[in-house]
């Protein structure tokens, strides 16, 4: 299959004043993939991520989005190419879900234009294709955390891009959200959507995963297909934990074994 | 596109406003009968024949009424989109232009203005620079005190930039001189509409109205904002930009009422925050109706005081008396509306 790189990160460095983050980061992002940047707290999947983004700048290397880098993109240009989806959150004002999903649009209408009824139908049918239209004049604050992230997916689908963008979908989820969220990734990148998402977790990395990118102390330790990255050592190295991965009906599962036994 | 509720609510309450408006002109010392005002009108906009009433009404309506009606609407409607707009920018419902110092700076500014100049302008100029540089006060205390957005830091650092440029304006008030910029400054400080004429309103109305238009012009990105800075850019919002705009335009907007009519406290807290309870909190029907719910709010203060009481009193009084009661009620079902 011929790769078309959408996203290409050449010997990135970034640091902080007294703390180096990234340190020679070369990354692809291609079309149609899901992509999971696993790695533990503080090993620079969320600063790859918003450097992509260009909500923070690098002092070294590149980030090309298509055929320009990334400085020469506007956020509004930018929006029209990567929907961000973020970690689900509260706001301070109470938005109704409609409202929240609307939000989507404003990259794609005039500076000063009002939204229309196309951006208005087009906030509709993303709801509709998550599932939850139901919710639609729901006020934002007063739904679950699954349901938060479910509306912030819901108004990614709005900016009409086909690249998501997702820090850490399932923190702060139920188990049963987490796994419905990840059915709906899978679901989407089945439909053509290419999906880069940081993750705690090897297992969802495992699920949910054409390519799995693992990061740690702000390198790239290994890159490749799910169940040739993730294994014993890996987990040892990333985690320091002990685990096994074991393979049932074609799924693999990383299993943590306790270092003093089980009760 | 507008919603149609949205524009049966603002079009609405502009009736509202208009039908005040009218009972503002009639009534006073001088009724004025409908019927007689309404040949009044024909007779302005059409011509034809006067008479010694019609000289009469041009005194009562043009000279004196008409001036301290426009004011009302102006600055009640500014102080409300102002207040609006703070809260948005820094993501804070807690906020105001009497808050963050916005009053007191552009208060001192303008004293000073009157110190230093005969000028007219420069009043105005200098209220507004001091206002913002208030703003800018307040938010480096807040910032410093805490890095993180707290919405409690910020009103602390309002409070302190309040203080700070109250404190000069004293400076100013005691090197003033007794009988001539003193009195002066103290009573327009005390805040009144009654001191404008026509001519200045009209003149004060431009900056005004192009100030609460650009407001509402960029009110979509208010709902961005409020998310937070990196997830408004990554929806394609130039953050920086609509923030500094937004700032310039509700100091510039607050800092010319403290200009015209003294410190008015209190209109651009708590108009924002009935909205929010009656309507929702989305900027794009928030903004503009604060803007006539703000006119409605100081124009109705102005109209009842002046029918009530045979005394004038400052409205920036009357607005605080009004206010607090009103701001009690809204804390109390804040948490409702807040999230």
């Amino acid at each position: 299959m011929e790769l078309n790189p959408i996203i290409t990160v050449n010997d990135l460095h970034f640091a902080y004043p007294k703390r180096s983050v990234l340190e020679g980061i070369d990354f692809t992002l291609n079309r149609g993939e899901v992509v999971s940047l696993l790695g533990p707290n503080g090993c620079g999947k969320s600063t790859l991520i918003r450097l992509i983004l260009k909500l923070i700048h690098a002092k070294q290397g590149e980030i090309w989005l298509e055929n320009k880098t990334i400085h020469r993109y506007s956020h509004r240009e930018i929006a029209k190419h990567i929907a961000y989806i973020p970690q689900y959150h509260n706001v301070p004002f109470n938005y109704s879900v409609l409202e929240m999903v609307m939000m989507g649009r404003v990259s794609k209408s005039g500076f000063f234009a009002a939204a229309s009824a196309n951006d208005r139908a087009t906030a509709y049918a993303s709801l509709e294709r998550i599932g939850i239209a139901d919710l639609a004049d729901r006020a934002f604050g007063h739904l679950s955390g699954g349901q938060k992230q479910m509306v912030l997916l819901a108004r990614a689908l709005t900016q009409e891009v086909n690249t998501f963008i997702m820090d850490e979908p399932v923190s702060g989820l139920d188990y049963g959200n987490q796994i419905r969220l990840l059915e709906l990734i899978n679901d989407l990148a089945r439909q053509g959507y290419t999906f880069l998402k940081t993750t705690h977790y090897p297992d969802h990395a495992l699920m949910v995963s054409s390519r799995v990118v693992v990061m740690n102390e702000g390198r790239i330790i290994a890159n490749g297909l799910p169940e040739e990255v993730i294994n014993s050592s890996m987990i040892r190295e990333v985690y320091g934990i002990e685990a096994d991965l074991i393979t049932h009906n074609t799924n693999t599962w990383c299993i943590p074994t306790f270092s003093k036994g089980a009760l | 596109m507008i919603s149609l509720k949205s524009f049966t609510i603002v079009g609405g309450a502009l009736a509202l406003l208009l039908l005040i408006t009218i009972i503002s002109l009639l009534w006073g010392q001088y009724p004025i009968d409908f019927h007689t005002f309404m040949g009044y009108m024909e007779f302005k906009l059409f011509g034809g024949a006067g008479n010694d009433t019609y000289t009469l009404l041009d005194n009562i309506i043009l000279q004196i009424r008409l001036p301290r009606v426009l004011l009302a609407i102006l600055i009640g409607a500014s102080l409300a989109v102002s207040g609006a707009a703070f809260q948005a920018m820094f993501v804070n419902p807690l906020v105001s232009p009497g808050i963050l110092g916005v009053l007191a700076g552009a208060a001192f500014g303008a004293a000073l203005g009157m110190l230093i100049s005969e000028q007219w302008y420069v009043v105005q100029v200098l209220a507004f620079v001091f206002g913002f540089v208030a703003v800018g006060v307040a938010v480096a205390i807040g910032g410093m005190v805490s890095n993180s957005r707290s919405t409690i830091m910020l009103v602390l650092g309002g409070v302190i930039s309040s203080s700070l440029f109250t404190a000069l304006l004293s400076v100013i008030k005691y090197v003033a001189d007794p009988y001539r910029t003193l009195p002066a400054i103290v009573y327009w400080l005390m805040g009144s509409l009654t001191m404008a004429d026509l001519h200045s309103v009209l003149l004060v109305s431009i900056p005004i109205l192009l100030s609460i238009a650009g407001m509402i012009a960029l009110s979509k990105y208010f709902d961005l904002l409020s998310l937070g800075d990196e997830e408004a850019k990554a929806l394609g919002v130039n953050v920086p930009m609509v923030r500094f705009a937004a700032i310039i335009l509700a100091t510039l907007a607050s800092s010319l009422s403290v200009v015209m009519a003294g410190m008015i406290g209190w209109v651009g807290l708590i108009i924002p925050h009935i909205i929010r309870m009656a309507f929702g909190p989305s900027h794009r029907l928030l903004i503009p109706l604060s803007a006539v719910v703000g006119a409605i709010f100081l124009l109705l203060a102005d109209t009842i005081s002046r029918l009530a009481l045979s005394v004038e009193i400052p409205i920036g009084i009357l607005t605080s008396l009004i206010g607090i009661p009103v701001f009690i009620i809204v804390l109390k079902n804040a948490r409702a509306a807040w999230n």
